[in-house]
């Protein structure tokens, strides 16, 4: 079979640093092959290499049956390959044409000739059956129509081949079954496509053929039919993975009860919130991003102005309170963007390691923070977490770490509190295999030791996984309650788009 | 080990803006018609060309040392104080006057001018401070216009109720201090006095505290990311005040050792006029607020001035060319500003990257 693209045995070194170890890659006619592998596996050192963004060390780009070198990506876009970014390109104040068209205009005379573009566009969209408003202003699309503006603009510019990197990982569940059977439509009109991530079942619905990538070498290349996702993720981590520890029953006082927490700013962004997590308890909080729980983590841990409601911590009201008191109570804060808020990307690993600490009669005396005594505490966390630090260990830029090490490090520092209570906001986001099974089986193991967690999570699979009971939050409201024994991911999506779910314990508390 | 490697790091970039400073100083003494070499060497021996030299160096360089050290805490805590001429002139008058008036035994005169004068200088800058915190009114621009008020009024109390109406009166200046408040000279006939010491210690004090202390911590993390500080725990707007309060009367110290170890009265317009403060500013942006580095940088930019003075008295060369070697460094530390500031916004665009 002749293939439309062929990467053979691409190299790219970085100084001694192997990104690409003899990649062999395939890609037909009509095809859906997805790229796995965790963070550094050389996904996106492959794809820079097609695009044109990166020069090989060796190894040969065909196509068709011709070899090929990019200088840049206009290269490949000349040559049919279309690469639609994780994080989007767009101009929101254009519209969904305009930004289309953009740099290939229909003119005449030097005129752009709007009308004939937004024809085409309309032609594009029912073409590929990727439904747009051709005139809508990009800045009032949801994420879902803004990645099928980005998808219509490389098939524009007359993509065959259509690069796809991380397409799933901003959207909800409802879009991304709609990204999927746009997939299927693209392979089945003669395009093909390379689908880069990390979600296996997704993998399972769409690909045709699975590479996965483990430390910049193909650890195997198989067909959908005769694989699984067990078997896929042996191949991404290279061991088996451990099940997680089981769940203890405890008996269960309440810790954290929160009554008719209300924020609002120029709208109501939290409503009316009530819930308790008790000891021993993961209680999740499923819901779109943007419905609230950022709010709700912040009023909880201090860092945002409650207007209405109380928080009782440990028997103890906390609302309003200081951050530095809410934490002495009893909380610990796994924050959802480790980089806005966990970090400080030019301290070192020991520095950001130490924030909470610096005045905890442990490490500080006499108006001295005891560093060596502390350094001990963190390389017991490097040591327990696996966390790979570099060359300069402790001393090592927090910002040089990839972002599974530091969300390690980020959960270590909080679990390291020992708090009754814990915040785990979106503790495994962007975070391969191997650290996710670390921080799902920590959560488990404090829980067990009867601590109570509050999880937040846009990733429905680790919801269910971890949660003894799910919330789900809709406009700043929770929209509905689910006891694990009863939560499927179908029940959850209907809340979590606005619906009710018939059966379940609607807020009966 | 890792302080002296730190301190190395922050002096390697510092040290290339002089080097080109002093190339371009050297386009301007070609452009006079002098010798440049001849030149640079009246301004060495201007600057380190004999004991009393170095010493005058030396002095002036304290000034500019406490200034430059109170500085780079505020800039450590992502604070930007820039009223450290007034908070200088506020607190020398107040000093001052204390040790004009004051009835009491010269050691605790002293003494009680040195501590007043820097607590003038620390409530002046805890003020703005206040107005941040308070009315977000940013102190970019509060602690600038503070230094008119400032100024204006420690001006207006020489000129009229506190001047010196003694002597041949021509000058706005208080009544001169009784000997017993004078901080002595380290060496005799020598102008450089305790007060140098006293910015040594400052800086010694000063590195210690953001070392070792959580205090230091806090300020560092506030200033590398306020978001994480408020995270863990920090509350941004103690950190803040102290700072500006500590910045202040280091600055208020500065203005205090050069009326009581130098002038020996308050004389309008004395301390501004050699600005002080904007050295400071500079020696601190110099050493990228590493507080050992400031005090080489402090003397550096000290020895620029004196050196002019030396050029100026024994060639036709201008003392504007310590301006312009000074206009230079400003620009290229602006530059390495602007360049760590594009780094930043290029690795957090890289992130995007990262999931790959």
């Amino acid at each position: 079979m002749a293939y439309r693209l062929e990467m053979r045995d691409m190299t790219k070194k970085y100084g001694n640093f192997i990104a690409n170890d003899k990649v062999s890659f395939s890609l037909a006619a009509g095809e859906v092959h997805a790229i796995v592998g965790e963070n550094g596996a050389g996904k996106t050192t492959l794809m820079r290499m097609l695009y044109g963004m990166e020069q090989p060390t060796s190894g040969d780009i065909v196509l068709g049956d011709k070899k090929v070198t990019f200088r840049g990506p206009e290269d490949a876009i000349q040559s049919g390959i279309g690469m639609v970014h994780q994080h989007f390109m767009l101009f929101g104040e254009f519209t969904v044409t305009e930004n289309i068209v953009i740099g290939y205009e229909p003119k005449q005379a030097g005129f752009f000739k709007r009308k004939e573009a937004v024809e085409k566009v309309r032609l594009l969209s029912e073409q590929y059956r990727i439904p747009i408003d051709a005139q809508a202003q990009v800045s009032s699309c949801s994420i879902g129509e803004q990645q099928r503006v980005e998808i219509l603009k490389v098939l524009y510019q007359g993509a065959d081949i259509i690069v796809l990197d991380e397409p799933t990982a901003v959207l909800t569940p409802l879009e991304v079954r709609e990204l999927l059977q746009t997939i299927r439509n693209l392979a089945q009109s003669g395009k093909s496509v390379i689908l880069i991530t990390h979600k296996l079942q997704e993998v399972m619905e769409v690909a045709d053929r699975i590479t996965v990538l483990r430390g910049g070498k193909v650890t195997g290349t198989v067909s959908r039919e005769e694989t699984n996702v067990d078997d896929l993720a042996r191949l991404m981590v290279g061991r088996e993975l451990q099940e997680l520890s089981e769940r203890v029953a405890l008996e269960r006082g309440p810790l954290l009860q929160v009554e008719n927490l209300t924020v609002r700013e120029k709208q109501t962004l939290l409503d009316q919130v009530s819930f308790t997590v008790h000891h021993g308890e993961i209680v999740g909080i499923a819901g779109v991003s943007g419905n609230g729980q950022s709010e709700l983590l912040q009023a909880l841990s201090g860092l945002r102005t409650a207007g209405e409601g109380s928080i009782r911590l440990g028997g103890k009201d906390v609302t309003n309170q200081s951050v530095a008191t809410i934490r002495r109570t009893g909380l610990a804060h796994i924050p959802e963007d480790r980089y806005m808020w966990g970090t400080a990307k030019l301290e070192s690993v020991e520095e950001n390691a130490l924030m909470g600490y610096q005045r905890k009669p442990e490490y500080y005396r006499r108006g001295i923070v005891k560093r060596e005594a502390f350094r001990q505490v963190v390389r017991g966390w490097v040591e327990r977490f696996a966390i790979k630090t570099g060359s300069r260990q402790l001393q090592e830029l927090a910002g040089n770490l990839s972002g599974g090490n530091l969300q390690k490090l980020i959960v270590a520092r909080e679990l390291g509190q020992e708090t009754p209570f814990l915040i785990a906001a979106e503790p495994t986001r962007g975070v391969d295999i191997g650290a996710m099974e670390y921080i799902h089986q920590a959560l488990i193991e404090k829980r067990n030791q009867g601590d109570g967690i509050l999880l937040v999570s846009s990733e429905l699979s680790e919801i269910l996984a971890l949660s003894d009971r799910i919330l789900v939050m809709y406009k700043g409201k929770i929209a509905g309650e689910l006891a694990r024994s009863e939560a499927t991911e179908e029940k959850i999506s209907v809340l979590m788009a606005g619906g009710s779910v018939h059966g379940s314990s609607q807020r009966a508390r | 080990m890792a302080a002296v490697k730190e301190l190395g790091k922050s002096l390697v970039q510092p040290l290339l803006a002089v080097v080109i400073g002093l190339l371009t100083g050297a386009l301007v003494i070609a452009a006079v018609g002098e010798s440049i070499v001849g030149t640079y060497q009246e301004m060495w021996k201007g600057a380190f060309g004999s004991f009393y030299f170095f010493t005058s160096t030396l002095a002036r360089a304290t000034p500019i040392m406490l200034i430059a050290l109170g500085l780079s805490l505020a800039f450590r805590a992502g604070v930007f104080n820039l009223g450290a001429e007034g908070q200088m002139v506020l607190g020398a008058i107040s000093a001052t006057l204390v040790a004009v008036y004051l009835p009491a035994p010269g050691m605790i005169k002293l003494v009680a001018a040195i501590l007043t004068g820097m607590a003038v200088g620390g409530f002046w800058a805890l003020i703005p401070g206040f107005m941040e915190a308070r009315f977000r009114i940013p102190l970019l621009i509060s602690t600038l216009l503070f230094n008119y008020i400032a100024v204006l009024f420690a001006s207006y109390l020489v000129t009229e109720p506190f001047r010196d109406r003694t002597g041949s009166a021509a000058l706005s200046q208080t009544v001169m201090l009784d000997k017993s408040v004078w901080l002595p000279k380290l060496f005799a006939g020598m102008s450089v006095h305790a007060g140098f010491i006293l910015a040594i210690i400052a800086a010694l004090v000063l590195f210690w505290v953001i070392r070792y202390t959580p205090f230091g911590y806090e300020v560092k993390m506030l200033g590398q990311n306020p978001l994480f500080a408020q995270y863990g725990g920090i509350n941004r707007i103690k950190v803040m005040l102290t700072g500006m309060f500590a910045s202040g009367g280091l600055a208020g110290l500065a203005g205090t050792v050069e009326v009581l170890g130098a002038h020996y009265r308050f004389v309008d317009g004395a301390l501004t006029v050699p600005n002080f403060a904007w050295t400071g500013l500079m020696a601190t942006l110099l050493a990228n607020s590493n507080p050992i580095g400031i005090i080489i940088t402090s003397i550096l930019l000290a020895a620029f001035q004196t050196g002019a003075m030396g050029v100026e008295r024994n060639t036709d060369v201008p003392l504007e060319l310590a301006s312009v070697i000074q206009a230079v460094l400003i620009l290229f530390i602006s530059a390495k500003f602007s360049y760590d500031w594009w780094k930043k916004r290029k690795t957090k665009g890289g992130e995007s990257h990262g999931a790959a």
